[in-house]
């Protein structure tokens, strides 16, 4: 982000331009996708992707190791908003698989997996 | 999350902690001590009403306004994958925050005990939200630590909320109040349960 940016967010730098990689849109009719949510590329998808425009095909070559929609946005340096309905599509056309974070830590709190869930993160970090 | 996938990459499991707190109270340097990767900041592009424009033309007019994300990346044991969201800083962003809370395992209140009102806003959307959260003393700029209790009395914020010092520029002071945390969530989901 250059400095400009910083102290201009209000159309700083890129306002309308990015969405014209998603045809005007900037949203999908599912649920949003989440901003840790990973992308990873198919076989199939890594075959194809020269057949995609540049930020596709940029997702896809990224995503070939699982990538989070936020790293991705990072990485090709566009709004978030971009990658989602690009990832989307992409998934939709089975070129990637998306993994959602777990639903029990919305759905189901307390519950079995829940607790499951955390002890595993409580070890992961105390392991590191 | 139940995976089939036998690949050692594949088949990780996202999962994500939020960390507020006001603007310039060391969010990025707590992320950037411990994240496996350099913090990277993300935009997203969002419609905000402003309010000028809307009284000049009455017809809901919204300003594009570019909100930015500091996070970094934690791999953990298990197939875990754990990202850390810095929250954006300014308080007109605070809608940001609902996205950032939503599936998280809980938040972060990092705190500048001069400026310790920065961190107010915080503390009530956590609160209200009833997401898991701790409340963190940042220590790096090196000042007298102020007793818990007195930061506690001034957020407001009761005893079965954590308090704990950390120097967010340490990564294993950083490492033990993520442990507090996770703690404080598995706490209030076997009390739940």
């Amino acid at each position: 982000m250059s400095p400009a940016d910083s102290h201009s967010p209000i159309f700083g730098g890129r306002i309308v331009r990015p969405y014209t990689m998603t045809g005007g849109r900037t949203v999908t009719d599912r649920p949003l996708i989440a901003l840790e949510a990973l992308v990873a590329a198919t076989p199939d998808g890594m075959r194809r992707r020269r057949q995609f425009q540049w930020e596709a095909a940029e997702i896809i070559t990224r995503s070939r190791r699982e990538t989070a929609v936020v790293e991705l946005a990072a990485l090709l340096d566009v709004p978030i908003g971009v990658v989602r309905v690009l990832a989307d599509d992409l998934r939709a056309q089975g070129a990637v698989t998306i993994t959602e974070p777990p639903t029990v830590l919305t759905a189901d709190s307390g519950g079995e997996a829940h607790i499951d869930l955390l002890q595993k993160v409580l070890d992961g970090i105390k392991s590191l | 999350m139940e995976s089939s996938h036998s690949e050692a990459r594949a088949g990780l499991i996202p999962v994500k902690i939020v960390i507020a707190g006001g603007f310039g109270v060391g969010k990025t340097t707590f992320v950037g001590a411990i994240s496996e990767i350099e913090p990277l900041r993300s935009e997203a592009i969002i419609t905000e009403a402003s309010a000028g424009v809307d009284e000049l033309f009455g017809d809901g007019t919204k300003t594009m306004t570019t909100v930015a994300m500091d996070f970094g990346r934690i791999s953990l044991k298990h197939q875990l994958v754990l990202y850390l969201f810095g929250t954006p800083g300014q308080d007109r962003f605070h809608f940001m925050w609902n996205e950032l809370a939503r599936g998280s395992i809980g938040a972060v209140v990092l705190v500048d005990t001069r400026r310790i009102e920065a961190s107010f806003a915080a503390v009530d959307f956590f609160e209200k939200r009833a997401t898991p959260f701790v409340v963190a003393i940042n220590t790096f700029h090196g000042r007298k630590l102020h007793p818990i209790e007195e930061v506690r009395h001034a957020l407001q914020v009761g005893d079965s909320t954590p308090i704990v010092y950390c120097d967010a520029r340490v990564r294993v002071d950083v490492q033990k109040v993520l442990v507090t945390l996770v703690e404080h969530a598995l706490d209030l989901a076997l009390i739940t349960s």
